[in-house]
């Protein structure tokens, strides 16, 4: 679904932000990438979402290269991509509920469409009560469950999540963690950027990055309960 | 179509809410361009309103042949034939004038009897109004003058006045009018799409948020710059409406002053506003201008934020 074949990223004359990545992720996988600030993490995360084009090498998604995908391609590759940022980026001049119906009002959908499946998407991530209060009301962890509700509203093929738990405290990072693996359970790609030990110790795949070069992927199946 | 038209209709209501968003400049923006459009509106409905003076009276010029007081009435009348010959035009219109009928018609039209009374005789002569046909072009414009001058050499004639030199003259200042007014509108256009091409960018740059959540979530370029382009149009569209609105006022005060200076002359006229086809076309117009300045502001912009 997802592959990178000798992808390297610079950003002006700098150090590679990516050096020489080469990665598969299948249909379905659940990732998580560790790796210390400035690792490569949220670069290879842009390079799938089409947000950063490679300095050299193919980023293939759904056997289209990223790379070569014109402006009037990208929207529909977005379409299919449900994105969670660190800063959750909701639009402070509306309520959650028009936030998360932004995405479908992109594509062109209606407006008692798009609210019906909106409330869905936040009754997903348990903050259907909170639809009609604005980003500034909510608590941090709320907020990123919100971004959470719109990257999964418009049904993706992947989710990418770039340090989604950053600054939560723990409860709220289990919340946002067992939304994120809900949608894997139907079968939604995730990608899944992170620092938190906790987290990483219970994955399934995860794939180590430092200064740019992906060191080793440590790939043990864990039985869960 | 329907989702077209759906985007459309969403794009119109960001717009809308900008407009009327409480500090967005909206206002003073439009007032800005409104005084810029103003300025060559007013000036065209003042050509407007003079136009068919000039060309009414231009398209069958008149010639007045006063004879001399001591003509004879018999010769006078007879001179009809020589006037016919010189003309030689069988199109044209000749009406002899009596006296006594000018001085009738004086009285009717300047009510200036009292000052015609304390003349004592009729100080009027028998004359001829000479209607020549439509002309064509200089050359025809130009035998009006040869005829004027060939008239005045017949005996018996005193003065003979081609009525539409003046006509040729405010023609000829219309025409200075005309272009004057479309280096101004040009000017002031382009001014109209300055403010405009600021405004938009201003909206673009505290919109900027918006528009990257926009482009993550999968918005077209054409998705996020349908706002802008609508918030320019519209503000052309409003500033239009103002400034048409504004000269229409205008009339009523120069119509009153107009109207006692045209009533010395026995005249009724008046500034009317445009007609309906034309304030339409100026506001098609205001509207364009702000889609050139939004679409020009986006294309800049956009660029920079991508």
């Amino acid at each position: 679904m997802i592959e990178f074949q000798q992808v390297t990223k610079r950003y002006s004359t700098r150090a590679a932000a990516l050096a020489d990545a080469n990665l598969s992720i299948a249909k379905g996988e659940l990732i998580f990438l560790s790796g210390p600030s400035g690792a490569g993490k949220s670069t290879l995360l842009k390079l799938i979402a089409a947000i950063e084009r490679p300095t050299s090498g193919n980023v293939l998604v759904n056997g289209q290269n990223i790379g070569k995908l014109t402006a009037s391609g990208l929207p529909y590759l977005r379409r299919n991509l449900g994105l969670i940022m660190q800063q959750q980026k909701l639009l402070h001049d509306r309520d959650i509920l028009a936030n998360v119906m932004l995405p479908l009002i992109v594509c062109g959908e209606t407006r008692a469409d798009a609210e019906k499946r909106a409330r869905a998407a936040l009754d997903k991530v348990g903050l259907l009560d909170k639809a009609n209060v604005e980003p500034m009301s909510l608590s941090g962890g709320e907020q990123q469950r919100a971004s959470i509700a719109r990257a999964i509203v418009n049904r993706p093929q992947i989710i990418l999540a770039d340090e989604p738990t950053a600054n939560l405290d723990r409860g709220n990072a289990n919340k946002v963690l067992d939304a994120l693996k809900a949608f894997h359970g139907v079968g939604v790609t995730c990608v899944i950027s992170t620092h938190d030990e906790p987290v990483l110790a219970t994955a399934s795949r995860v794939i180590h990055l430092d200064q740019g070069r992906i060191l080793d992927e440590q790939q043990a199946i864990k039985e869960r309960a | 179509m329907i989702t077209w038209m759906r985007q459309h209709t969403f794009a119109l209501g960001r717009a809308l809410k900008h407009i009327f968003k409480p500090r967005s400049g909206f206002l003073l923006n439009m007032i800005v361009v409104a005084i810029a459009l103003a300025l060559p509106f007013a000036g065209l409905t003042l050509l407007e309103n003079i136009r068919p003076l000039s060309q009414q009276l231009a398209v069958e010029p008149e010639i007045s042949i006063f004879l001399t007081m001591e003509t004879p009435r018999d010769k006078a009348v007879a001179l009809a034939n020589d006037i016919r010959q010189i003309v030689a035009d069988k199109n044209i219109k000749l009406e002899f004038v009596p006296r006594e009928k000018a001085l009738s018609n004086l009285n009717e039209k300047s009510g200036i009897t009292d000052v015609v009374v304390t003349l004592g005789a009729n100080p009027l002569p028998d004359s001829y109004i000479l209607k020549l046909p439509g002309l064509q072009d200089t050359a025809e414009a130009a035998r009006v003058d040869t005829i004027a001058t060939q008239l005045k050499a017949v005996t018996g004639v005193d003065t003979v006045q081609v009525d539409s030199t003046w006509v040729k003259r405010l023609a000829a200042l219309l025409h200075v009018f005309q272009v004057a007014l479309l280096f101004l509108a040009l000017t002031l256009g382009v001014v109209v799409v300055a403010v405009v091409f600021n405004t938009i960018r201003l909206q673009v740059m505290t919109q900027r948020e918006e528009i990257e959540v926009s482009r993550i979530v999968g918005a077209s370029d054409s998705f996020i710059c349908r706002p802008f382009y609508y918030s320019g149009a519209l503000l052309g569209l409003s500033s239009g409406a103002v400034a048409l609105g504004v000269v229409a006022l205008a009339l009523h005060p120069l119509n009153d002053a107009i109207g006692e200076f045209a009533r010395l002359y026995a005249s009724e006229f008046r500034l009317v506003p445009l007609s309906v086809e034309a304030t339409a076309t100026l506001l098609a117009l205001s509207a364009a201008l702000g889609l050139a300045g939004a679409l020009m502001s986006v294309q800049r912009h956009l660029a920079r934020i991508r």
